[in-house]
């Protein structure tokens, strides 16, 4: 069984209007089948990108796949654990927790602008209970900064001192601080430059080979995720369209949808 | 320390003189109520040391008994009025300073829960402060002074008078931080470092103390100092009406009431120079509050 | 075709701070011609926007055109920025939301541009406020309608047919498709450079998208730090890159194709410097795999009428 799948997954929105303003207007309820019955599976140590514009459902599977949303119907396991399993206890629910993080889209809104990034790394340890005491933990965030490219100096700085690939790399520090498995990335680079795109890009890269991480990686971009993904799913409005791996999705699509996608992206190319 | 010098808030401050000179009047103030048992010539209220020959002292001038001489001149019983003000303003402070703390602490904390937790419990805050809303804010601290004075046994209500008044004067003004802090929280918790908290599994009360609440404060700082302001002169308008403080603690409305006795018969200074001093001390806390809020967060104009 | 009808000659400009001042534009000389479009592109604080926003005078205080001349018709137009905006110059910006008012319909917001520009009876007005609509895809029947009933693209439609409403020589387009989705994108793009190609109506595209401004535009500057990097036709900047800067931008952008599948991405090391805290010489030489000693003392001109790098001496 694969590390993470995602079976029958769907969401619906309850749009309505408080009860009592339907009943005097005689509107019935207004319900958005946000996601619906979305299937895929994640091989451990793989990245799989789920595509789509806006309205498509990626962002609310993001969020379902991280507890931070329940499916309103099908579940999702990880490495055989059921997400949803309501006869959990807390610490179960904390180990499992653990094992899943995510790095967000806003580097300017994933950031506690009060806190300093020393406190925003080792949160995670002492809610995990991982690292006891302030020495060890300052050691670790050190070890942490370092692996994303920061220096351990950093630590005491707040986040508004930091250019917007700084604060994704410290989002992803913070992601690492949990010693996760999977990692969903939901837009990690939409809100950043090209040049520094590539390297918060190459960075999730070399993390996932020097812990074996699994990706989710949410993007709207199929330009980013050429070089990131091992397999692509194409959502439209709530359903998986297409599913293939990398190459042969950009070489041989074959929806109509994920066509136009390819065709739409601007290209740099002079030849044709 | 170094930070707060360099910020571009300290740089607004050291060019605005309203901002200044109202801060140092509040400061002057505020030091000189602390420290009235240094400055002030004579215990006002020490029975013992009021001479009633003393009585009615225009300000300046000796008196015609005695030969006294007085700053501010004396009351009917001979007191000195600049102590009088001085322990005057020491009790309007206290109220006004612990009302607002008061009013603070359960604004903020009732709009952190209705904003963050949402559902009934905001439906059913949200509504007690519209329903309070209705109501001008005296009219509130009139009926809470007049419950808490009706529970109270007889012998305990001189007593109790402070802090009944601190009661009543928090309790009506709560609304504002209550609404100002939901409406932040709303937009916190939608921010992604409220879900990078919830991934790691804080618990609801973790992540509004720790994580949404420093965030809001800003905009209640500013709510604070402008309701001080409104709480000293709510405080003194209770006094005035005498349902405030007892005259054995006399705040500055307290010596208003006292004073415009004697307006008619041509003892101005009584009433003139306690209302001087409430003015200055509100006027000073609006125009610096009022200040704060055009610096730090002009959205709330 | 190749009359001038922009030119900007050492455009600054400054913000005043209490720390200093910042320049956000440097030095800018450019031309855009009669119908063409001129793509400028460059990360975010490289001063595109701004350049943008001085050729129309909508510089707000503490910031103002500090030095330089913007000439627009051959006439000098920085001393007097109002008499450029409306008929001769319009601006689309990113999002459509803050060009159009939420509370009037679409259709009254067009009759009132043109009113306000042009000189016609309202039944003229009304009829070219149709056929607007019309040439940017939309149903004239739908001009009673407000703002928020279209879709994000289809407003930004409606702005583009609100700025063309008054027949301007030159549209400014501030990222005017960053927040759309990229099928809607290709669509907006397409229309703008279709009507402004019919009209002769020349376009200054601001966008960091290399892709946007490879489809679109005929000429393209690249701008880094507040400064011009590099500027040229289209083709020979995107395919022979002479600035390193663009060449590290051209090998960083991810493309759609599958020859790129599990390579590691080019990186320019570093971030672009605050405005604060610019580097001497060349601002881009700390971030440069070919910087010499003279790129940290001497900041280079436009050599060979392409790049701002000491490198193309030689080449000239």
């Amino acid at each position: 069984m694969s590390f993470v799948v995602a079976r029958d997954l769907s969401r619906t929105f309850n749009l309505s209007d408080p009860w009592i303003v339907r009943k005097l207007t005689m509107r019935p309820k207004r319900l958005l089948k946000a996601v619906d019955a979305v299937n895929f599976e994640i091989e451990r140590g793989t990245t799989y990108a789920l595509v789509g514009e806006s309205g498509s459902g990626k962002s609310t599977i993001a969020n379902m796949v991280v507890g931070l949303l329940a499916p309103s119907a099908g579940s999702i396991t990880i490495d055989g654990q059921n997400l949803g399993d309501a006869s959990m206890s807390r610490q179960e629910q904390q180990r499992l927790r653990r094992r899943i993080q995510m790095v967000f889209q806003s580097p300017y809104a994933s950031l506690n602008p009060r806190w300093r990034v020393g406190d925003i790394l080792s949160e995670p340890m002492r809610a995990f209970k991982l690292i006891d005491g302030a020495t060890a933990q300052r050691k670790r965030v050190a070890q942490l900064l370092e692996q994303v490219g920061l220096s351990d100096s950093d630590a005491s700085k707040f986040p508004h001192e930091f250019s917007g690939g700084q604060r994704q790399r410290i989002s992803i520090a913070r992601a690492l601080a949990s010693q996760p498995e999977v990692i969903i990335c939901d837009e990690p680079t939409s809100a950043l430059d090209v040049s520094v795109q590539a390297q918060v890009l190459n960075l999730l890269k070399s993390l996932q080979k020097e812990f074996g991480l699994t990706y989710l990686f949410i993007t709207h971009d199929l330009a980013v995720v050429s070089t990131m993904a091992n397999k692509i799913g194409v959502l439209n409005q709530g359903v998986l369209v297409e599913e293939q791996d990398t190459e042969d999705l950009f070489t041989t699509p074959r929806e109509d949808y994920t066509k136009m996608l390819l065709s739409s992206a601007p290209k740099i190319d002079f030849d044709s | 320390m170094r930070r707060f010098l360099n910020s571009d808030f300290f740089y607004a401050f050291t060019r605005s003189p309203l901002a200044i000179v109202s801060l140092l009047v509040v400061v002057l103030m505020v030091l000189s109520a602390i420290l009235a048992n240094f400055i002030a010539p004579t215990n006002p209220f020490d029975a013992a040391s009021l001479n009633l020959m003393n009585g009615f002292t225009a300000p300046m001038e000796p008196n015609m008994f005695t030969g006294e001489t007085f700053l501010l001149g004396t009351d009917d019983q001979g007191r000195d009025l600049f102590s009088a003000i001085l322990f005057g303003l020491r009790v309007s402070l206290f109220v006004g300073v612990m009302a607002v703390g008061l009013a603070m602490v359960l604004g903020v904390l009732l709009g952190l829960i209705a904003g963050y937790l949402g559902g009934w419990l905001d439906t059913l805050i949200m509504r007690l402060a519209d329903i309070q809303m209705t109501f001008p804010s005296i009219l509130i601290a009139m009926l809470i002074f007049g419950v808490a004075r009706g529970l109270l046994p007889a012998e305990l209500r001189e007593e109790m008078a402070i802090t009944v008044l601190i009661l009543s004067i928090g309790l009506s003004e709560w609304v504002t931080f209550a609404r100002t802090v939901r409406g932040s929280t709303m937009v916190e918790k939608e921010k992604e470092y409220v879900s990078a908290a919830r991934l790691i599994g804080l618990n609801p009360w973790q992540i509004m103390l720790r994580h949404i609440l420093p965030n809001v404060l800003g905009p209640v700082l500013v709510i604070a100092t402008i309701t001080l302001a409104l709480a000293i002169i709510a405080e003194a308008t209770l006094s005035f009406l005498g349902v405030g403080a007892p005259r054995t603690e006399p705040s500055l409305g307290t010596l208003i009431r006292v004073g415009q006795d004697f307006l008619f018969s041509g003892e101005w200074w009584i009433l003139l120079f306690p209302a001087l001093t409430l003015l200055a001390l509100a006027l000073s806390v609006n125009l610096f509050g009022d200040w704060l809020r055009d610096t730090l967060n002009p959205r709330l104009r | 075709m190749t009359e001038t009808l922009l030119e900007l000659k050492g455009l600054e400009v400054t913000f005043t701070t209490r720390r200093g001042t910042l320049k956000a534009v440097d030095d800018l000389s450019l031309t855009v011609k009669r119908g063409e479009i001129l793509g400028i592109v460059g990360e975010s604080g490289a001063g595109k926007s701004m350049t943008g926003a001085a050729i129309i005078g909508l510089i707000d205080p503490p910031g103002r055109v500090s030095n330089g001349e913007i000439w627009f018709e051959q006439q000098r137009v920085d001393k007097n920025p109002e008499s450029m905006r409306g008929r001769q110059v319009s601006m689309v910006f990113q999002d459509p939301l803050t060009s159009l008012n939420p509370l009037r319909t679409v259709g009254d917001q067009l009759v009132e541009t043109i009113l306000a520009h042009m000189d016609v009876t309202k039944a003229e007005a009304l009829q070219r406020a149709r056929d607007g609509l019309t040439e940017v895809g939309i149903d004239p029947d739908r001009i009673n309608a407000y703002p928020h009933a279209f879709s994000g693209g289809m407003r930004q439609r409606v702005v583009i047919a609100l700025a063309l409403a008054t027949e301007p020589q030159l549209v400014i387009a501030d990222e005017p498709t960053t927040a759309l989705d990229v099928s809607v994108q290709a669509q907006v793009l397409d229309l703008l450079k279709k009507l402004c190609r019919e009209r002769g109506t020349s376009v200054i595209l601001i966008t960091h998208d290399m892709g946007v401004i490879a489809q679109t535009s005929d000429r393209i500057a690249v701008m880094y730090a507040g400064r011009l990097a590099e500027i040229g036709e289209t083709r020979e900047v995107l395919t022979n890159p002479q600035h390193p800067y663009t060449q590290g931008l051209m090998a960083s952008t991810p493309s759609v194709d599958a020859k790129s599948f599990g390579q590691e991405l080019f990186q320019i090391p570093g971030a672009m410097p605050k405005l604060d805290a610019l580097p001497s010489g060349c601002a881009f030489n700390p971030r440069c795999s070919q910087a010499h000693a003279r790129c940290q003392t001497d900041r280079p001109p436009i050599l060979a009428d392409r790049a701002a790098c000491w490198l193309m001496e030689n080449a000239s």
